[in-house]
């Protein structure tokens, strides 16, 4: 990626904007040239190169044709919720949404946002690396999901990037999400793109989960081997909040997901649970940081990996807990499951502590499926492939059994067993 | 049904079996009994073909097919049932998908059409309570957190289910109670009829007094050395195993 040339070319192509957004891109850009991408020598990218992006020619995503709208259309999985929010190559597609009127949740364009927002302005500003510096700089659309104080019922929306170019595009959607005080947010994320798509999604979330709110955000990933994301989720929990992400990754070829929480006031809680399955080439990287910033905050956390051929994960899990931020709880596990003497996990806990009353634990797993189960399993009947396939589901299922959307958890089912008979025979064990 | 003839196995390059000959026709129920060490539990691993186990010498004919080319589905399909010692508890799988997977594998294998979600659960109701094992359980993960009895009976369960014709009970008394003894036992003998055997290993008599055996086989380093009705149990349990010893060396 030639990311100064990306970079002059947004500078030239979004001109009509109002002037404080104009000003974020330009810090941002000048940001961005002076960070460079990161190389194996970044610490924070030792085991992930990009060095094939940077040799993509990657080009900047435009606005979107109606070929691109019917292509995309073509793409969309079934509808996880009546309020529906698509972007095609990183432009929102009025066509594809559906928003329902009688809700709670707002949904504003960033290029209709006239004046200036100081919340949005910071959150813009904040570049934590040089993708998000990027992503704000050449941002193809922005979009601000609010949900008003003291909504108690649950607002349920899903957001579905598509992907779909046969050239290799750059695409940087940006989300900004604000559940207001005591209200609840529910928002499932999903990615996917065309056989023949080539470029990068670099999508930037921020969400701020205000005082007593609560969000769960499920985020799954499953575009096709030949398209590259790089995501971002920028998180801050304020007073008894609770923030609550499910990262699942099956496609793409390159992933890197970095998840940032902040736990920042008393009582701020959040469980991130990540699962990856990938095989052949592919390469999974989540980055996860945790800021215990005051006392009396907790956190949890559990990734899942199931590598396979010559596939690559890496799993790194930071716990920052701020000076005196006393008695606050954090649990990290992260367990991996090699499937192929080939692939190979790179996951690594970090603690950074500087209170002294804190319970922390941290554990690390790699293994292979048991033997005895595999066994077991086959004296009773279940074909060799039938046994592992359900073995490696039940090694997921401690994920996915958090995720409570149907739907998702029978795509799950579907892509490691190959149908969806047992959630067919659970449904009808339950209904008696 | 079952031949196993002049039968030698190795672990790690260790004799264990060191020629089995042993004949079990439909019907029929077979007693292994024997000490500590004698080869056991090898003898029902091999039987259903698990993993570790080299046979250096000998063959296994179970109805005119030859079972230690036979993968440990394919046996399950020729009607072979192991209960395990250890039934292995597995985290995430639902007990009774397990089963329904397990049957139609076999119903499969044999060329039979697969049972849908509804027929299976209306076979899966009547057999739970034929064997008496806590309905609640059929909705968790596979032997995950049940009790010794608990899971000894839901192997019973899976075998009231898919009907083997040989089904091999390995140590299935080890762990249990009288009470969960009697039941496990009364499990077994409601699916004891004409075509089925059942070869049983142990090694006290006392599952015996339940399970009435034909044959009461005494396995020593390896073989036979004794075979008896079921009385033989009783005199073993009385005067234990080291007379059958002497009189195998002498």
């Amino acid at each position: 990626m030639e990311l100064t040339e990306l970079l002059d070319e947004a500078s030239s192509s979004y001109t009509q904007e109002s002037a404080w957004l104009s000003a974020c891109r330009q810090a941002a850009s000048s940001a961005a040239k002076s960070s460079g991408l990161p190389t194996l020598k970044t610490e924070e990218w030792k085991y992930t190169s990009v060095a094939k992006l940077a040799n993509a020619g990657l080009r900047l995503a435009q606005k979107q044709d109606a070929d691109a709208t019917d292509k995309a259309a073509q793409l969309l999985p079934p509808a996880a919720a009546a309020n529906r929010i698509v972007l095609v190559n990183g432009y929102y597609s009025e066509q594809l949404s559906e928003l329902e009127s009688d809700t709670h949740l707002s949904v504003t364009r960033l290029h209709d946002l006239g004046e200036d927002d100081a919340q949005i302005a910071q959150l813009l500003s904040r570049g934590e690396d040089v993708f998000a510096q990027l992503n704000t700089a050449t941002m193809t659309e922005g979009l601000v999901l609010d949900v008003a104080d003291h909504v108690e019922q649950e607002q349920l929306v899903s957001i579905v990037f598509v992907a779909t170019h046969p050239e290799p595009l750059l695409r940087t959607p940006r989300i900004i999400i604000r559940a207001g005080k005591n209200s609840r947010l529910r928002l499932i994320e999903e990615f996917v793109s065309g056989a023949d798509d080539l470029g990068l999604t670099n999508v930037v979330s921020d969400v701020s989960v205000e005082d007593g709110a609560s969000v769960w955000h499920h985020r799954i990933q499953e575009e096709s081997r030949s398209s590259a994301q790089i995501g971002r989720i920028n998180v801050d929990v304020g007073r008894d909040a609770s923030f609550h992400s499910d990262s699942v990754a099956f496609g793409g070829g390159l992933t890197r997901i970095d998840i940032d929480v902040r736990l920042n006031q008393q009582g701020a809680e959040c469980t991130l649970n990540g699962l990856f399955a990938v095989t052949d080439e592919q390469h999974v990287d989540h980055h996860t940081r945790v800021e215990h910033r005051v006392g009396d905050t907790h956190s949890r956390e559990l990734y899942r990996g199931i590598l396979d051929g010559r596939s690559r994960g890496v799993f790194n899990g930071k716990v920052v807990v701020h000076q005196d931020a006393q008695r606050i709880t954090a649990e990290q596990a992260s367990n991996n499951l090699l499937l192929s003497r080939e692939a190979e996990i790179d996951t690594k806990p970090e603690l950074e502590i500087y209170a002294d009353d804190v319970s922390c634990a941290h554990g690390a797993t790699v293994g292979e499926l048991d033997q005895t189960a595999l066994f077991y399993l086959r004296s009773r009947g279940v074909s060799e492939d039938e046994a592992r396939a359900l073995l490696t589901y039940a090694f997921a299922e401690k994920v996915i059994d958090a995720i409570p959307v149907a739907h998702v958890r029978r795509y799950i089912e579907q892509r490691f067993i190959g149908h969806q008979r047992m959630s067919e025979t659970l449904e009808l064990l339950s209904n008696g | 049904m079952l031949k196993i003839k002049n039968l030698h196995a190795e672990i790690n390059g260790t004799p264990i079996l060191q020629g089995i000959d042993l004949e079990v026709k439909p019907g029929e129920t077979h007693a292994i009994m024997g000490p500590n060490g004698s080869g056991k539990s090898t003898l029902s691993h091999v039987l259903s073909g698990r993993d570790g186990y080299e046979v250096t010498q000998g063959s296994i004919e179970f109805n005119g097919k030859p079972l230690l080319e036979l993968e440990p589905e394919e046996r399950a399909g020729e009607g072979v049932f192991l209960a395990f010692q250890y039934p292995v508890e597995i985290p995430g799988v639902n007990n009774v998908y397990m089963l329904k997977a397990a049957l139609n594998g076999i119903r499969t294998y044999r060329g039979e059409k697969e049972l849908s979600a509804a027929e299976f659960l209306k076979l899966v109701k009547a057999r739970v309570k034929a064997v008496g094992l806590n309905e609640s359980l059929l909705n968790r993960p596979v032997n995950e957190g049940f009790s010794g009895g608990e899971k000894k009976r839901n192997e019973v369960f899976q075998m009231s289910v898919l009907e083997p014709r040989l089904a091999i009970l390995d140590e299935t008394d080890s762990g249990l109670d009288i009470d969960a003894l009697k039941a496990v036992a009364d499990g077994v003998n409601a699916l004891r009829d004409a075509e089925r055997a059942f070869v049983v290993v142990t090694h006290y008599q006392r599952l015996l007094d339940y399970i009435v055996p034909d044959y009461v086989h005494v396995l020593a380093n390896g073989r036979i050395v004794k075979t008896g009705d079921k009385n033989l149990a009783l005199e073993l349990e009385a005067r234990g195993y080291d007379w059958v010893l002497e009189e195998a060396a002498a």
